[in-house]
């Protein structure tokens, strides 16, 4: 498969039922095209061709699978899978009744990834943490964390804890696509820079498949502390309905007598918000400032060259 | 492949963009356009002014709102996969209705008692409605068993009842195939013997509601003839010098059977001299020939509403009574003192032998004092914690027992026993009183208002199963009910007429329904269920068979006694 070679990958990986699938959906705004009561494990490599930060792509895989044939195929085709890795994101099912098999499948993909992708950054996602008791979250989070940490040495990981059902999920991921990005603190200054200049109360910067936030700047405190999460889901729901009329999505102005919002295209791989509170400011300004951004933005991202793959086209 | 010509689109969009002049990229905001724009739900806060923060939704709810909106549109409505746990949707009690005019409300049924029972209002509850008119006959039914006899048939009848019970509330969890959260017992009946099971399960419950409503009307006879003659007395200065048995000090105790060589007799010997006042409302007022009719005139309006809600909210009159009987109890025994004497198996003048031959007579009582099966269900529903049921469940039947057991006990060991014989003791021990005694007045006139408001709400039970099932409708017509209501009405007063002893209505009709209930249906059900799971063993099959069988010999025996 010559492609792949060029192409870095994210790997999700985790056992069979620790909820890949549905976050892999819910993140790219993907249909969950069948029944997730599988029968077998996921055995597909072109799973996906999710273009995420550039030219990754995303590939799911089971760890730990039912039968023979799966563990046979996973350790002949391991260093194909784990060749070119970018990012190794982990999933424990914090419920699992067999912690210590986790770990054991846990291991080798870490022994795999320290043979043929040494540079890649680890992330350990602990999932479903809804089914724990509130006042124990932090505790059994702690406990997890430095058990993974311990267990990946000489290797770094990150550690989060998530769930689908509040907004650990979208941070979780937004803090890893934080950390894949290699000029950030560059980005978040130019980006207030144009904040201050065109006089808007808030923006943000979208990562293009996942509208997960990248960086944001506000210049006075905002009461909603989930407003970026919703704000992704919005837009994401409203992919959706476009997709169903083979409309794509591209750029969207929200204004009442309050304030006036722009969503648009910014650069090949990121979507800008721009929120401003004085009225009196005309569409037309807003977008020609946004317009001229665009362009001052993409030379940021070719100055950095070739070294720094991912943010470019 | 697909997604990779989307993103290419996108990418030739962009670039024609750049060429174009940009106009206002926004959506149409013509004012014709505006009212078939607007979107049906609003969330408040978008709309009102930055600075006043009328905060009708969380942020927390709102980001949950659009949570649950986007998942619902990544996966096809038959998958369960994103659909929100119970856990992380707010709980039904903090759930709004909108309309469309503004308004919000609560539904509810969402909020009442659904679940939210504790423990101890549970427990208060099963036994407040097990104690029931049953609680006078035990004395008579310790009489007739014997007193040892007697506290080890209340404990074992404790003790099986309790059993059966939990066989009864086990039941639904067997059913794994059907959704069985909305079901009685006779839905489980029906479930597991067809029709046959629906109608004699409804059969057996009548039997106990009609049982239970004869008793009373014959209770309310005794207790209005009695009230009546306390005032008749109190007016008149009337100092009662029965010739019935009696004991002579300041707490009289009487026999009232005893001229009649222990047959129940419902006329008492009382001679007057001259004094033809008396002799009218001794006319006027008799216990079996005339104040039974007077309470048709009382009672029959009340059988007619449509809904007895009114008179459930009396329901505390119960508790009353029953706390008032324990007082009653105590408060004579200690006056009395205690008289108990151990004579095996020969019965003395004074003292009955402690194992006797006729104690099926007290199960037959005890199994309607016992008798919760058929509402258990319901009541243990509206638990909070309901992994605490059976728990629950065992504490209530323990206070029960305990209650019947001190009043039975303390009764029967303080009836004066040198000078009445504890054979005297009646099937309803209030009896046993004279109707000039004040204490046993209240008791009385307590357990008369109670039962007036019960009476009203059996009719409406027994109206409901009967006509519900036969007719389809509760209330078809109201001379439907009329007549229903006069064949229950005339029951009781042809009892309360010419044979009024409670015990033995009470003994027939717990036998009967408890035939059913208690004893056939559950262990029935549970050797069914474990053949259909292919769990029976020769133990569990014999131990169930076996209370089938006693609850046969318990109903056939009652005839022989």
């Amino acid at each position: 498969m010559p492609n792949t070679a060029m192409k870095k990958k994210v790997l999700l990986m985790g056992k069979s039922g620790s909820g890949k699938t549905s976050m892999r959906s819910i993140i790219f705004a993907n249909y969950i095209a069948r029944d997730t009561r599988r029968l077998g494990a996921t055995i597909d490599v072109e799973h996906s061709h999710v273009r995420f930060l550039g030219n990754l792509v995303l590939n799911l895989w089971d760890c730990g699978g039912q039968d023979t044939f799966m563990e046979n195929y996973f350790t002949s085709q391991r260093d194909n899978i784990f060749r070119n890795v970018e990012v190794l994101i982990y999933v424990f099912d914090v419920e699992s009744r067999e912690p210590e098999k986790d770990v054991h499948y846990y291991q080798p993909c870490l022994e795999a990834i320290l043979q043929n992708s040494p540079d890649a950054k680890i992330f350990c996602l602990v999932h479903k943490m809804d089914l724990v008791q509130e006042d124990q979250r932090d505790l059994i989070f702690k406990e997890r964390e430095e058990d993974l940490r311990r267990l990946s040495r000489p290797l770094e990981c990150a550690c989060f804890r998530t769930s689908i059902w509040d907004e650990t999920l979208y941070k979780a991921w937004s803090s890893i696509v934080y950390q894949l990005i290699p000029n950030v603190q560059q980005l978040e200054m130019n980006l207030r820079n144009f904040a201050q200049i065109i006089e808007a109360d808030e923006v943000l910067l979208f990562e293009r498949a996942t509208f997960l936030v990248i960086s944001h700047y506000q210049c006075k405190e905002q009461r909603d502390v989930h407003r970026f999460e919703k704000i992704s889901n919005i837009i994401k729901q409203f992919k959706l309905s476009c997709s169903k009329l083979a409309a794509s999505f591209q750029s969207m102005e929200v204004r009442n007598s309050n304030f006036a919002a722009f969503i648009d295209i910014f650069t090949s791989n990121t979507y800008v918000m721009v929120v401003m509170s004085d009225p009196s400011i005309p569409s037309a300004a807003t977008l020609i400032n946004i317009r001229n951004a665009r362009k001052h933005f993409e030379k940021l991202e070719r100055v950095d060259g070739p070294k720094h793959s991912l943010l470019m086209r | 492949m697909a997604n990779m010509n989307r993103d290419s689109r996108h990418l030739l969009i962009s670039e024609i963009d750049h060429e174009r002049d940009p106009g206002p990229m926004n959506i149409q905001f013509e004012s014709s356009d505006l009212r078939s724009k607007r979107p049906f739900y609003i969330e408040p806060t978008n709309i009102v002014n930055v600075n006043h923060v009328i905060q009708r939704v969380s942020d927390h709810a709102s980001a949950m709102n659009k949570r649950i909106h986007y998942y619902s549109r990544l996966t096809t409505p038959a998958d369960k996969a994103l659909i929100a746990p119970d856990h992380v949707v707010p709980a039904p009690e903090e759930c709004y209705v909108y309309s469309p005019l503004g308004s919000a409300y609560k539904l509810q049924s969402y909020t009442e008692g659904y679940g939210k029972n504790t423990s101890l209002v549970t427990i208060f509850m099963i036994w407040n409605t097990m104690m029931g008119t049953s609680i006078l006959s035990i004395p008579w039914g310790i009489k007739q068993a014997g007193f040892t006899t007697g506290m080890c048939v209340i404990i074992l009848m404790g003790l099986l009842t309790l059993y059966c019970c939990y066989r009864v509330v086990k039941s639904r969890t067997m059913i794994s195939s059907l959704d069985t959260t909305t079901w009685e017992y006779p839905d489980v009946c029906r479930h597991y013997f067809g029709s046959f099971g629906q109608w004699s399960s409804l059969l057996f419950s009548l039997v106990s509601l009609i049982g239970a409503m004869i008793v009373y009307w014959v209770l309310m006879s005794n207790f209005l003839f009695n009230t009546g003659k306390f005032i008749f007395n109190f007016i008149h200065h009337i100092n009662d010098t029965d010739t019935i048995l009696s004991t002579n000090n300041s707490n009289p105790v009487i026999c009232p059977s005893a001229g009649s060589g222990g047959h129940p007799d419902n006329s008492s010997m009382i001679f007057y001299a001259n004094d033809t006042g008396a002799q009218q409302f001794e006319k006027w007022w008799d216990k079996s020939r005339t104040v039974p009719f007077y309470l048709v005139g009382l009672l029959l309006p009340l059988l007619n509403f449509k809904s007895p809600s009114f008179f459930s909210k009396f329901n505390i009159l119960g508790t009353v009574s029953v706390l008032y009987l324990i007082f009653l109890v105590t408060f004579k025994a200690v006056r009395l003192g205690f008289h108990l004497e151990f004579h095996w198996f020969i019965p003395t003048e004074f003292f009955v032998p402690e194992i006797r031959l006729q104690f099926p007579q007290l199960t037959g009582v005890l199994t309607l004092a016992f008798f919760i099966h058929n509402c258990i269900i319901t009541l243990l529903k509206n638990n909070k914690k309901q992994e605490n049921n059976v728990r629950d469940l065992c504490i209530a039947y323990m206070l029960v027992t305990l209650t019947y057991l001190y009043i039975g006990v303390l009764v029967f060991a303080s009836f004066p026993s040198p000078p009445l014989s504890k054979d005297c003791i009646e099937q309803n021990f209030l009896d046993n009183f004279p109707s000039s005694d004040i204490l046993s007045f209240i008791a009385r006139i307590f357990l008369l208002f109670q039962m007036m408001t019960v009476y009203p709400l059996l009719g409406y039970l027994a109206r409901v199963q009967l006509l519900g099932h036969i007719f389809g409708d509760i209330y078809p017509s109201i001379f439907h009910v009329l007549i229903l209501n006069l064949i229950i009405v005339g029951a009781g007063v042809i009892m309360a007429c010419f044979y009024p002893n409670i015990g033995g209505i009470i003994r027939y009709s717990g036998a009967a329904c408890g035939l059913a209930f208690v004893f056939i249906y559950p262990s029935l059900i549970y050797i069914i269920s474990l053949h259909q799971e292919e769990r029976l063993t020769w133990p569990k099959l014999i131990f169930h068979v076996f209370i089938i069988v006693l609850g046969v010999a318990n109903l056939i025996v009652q005839f022989f006694m």
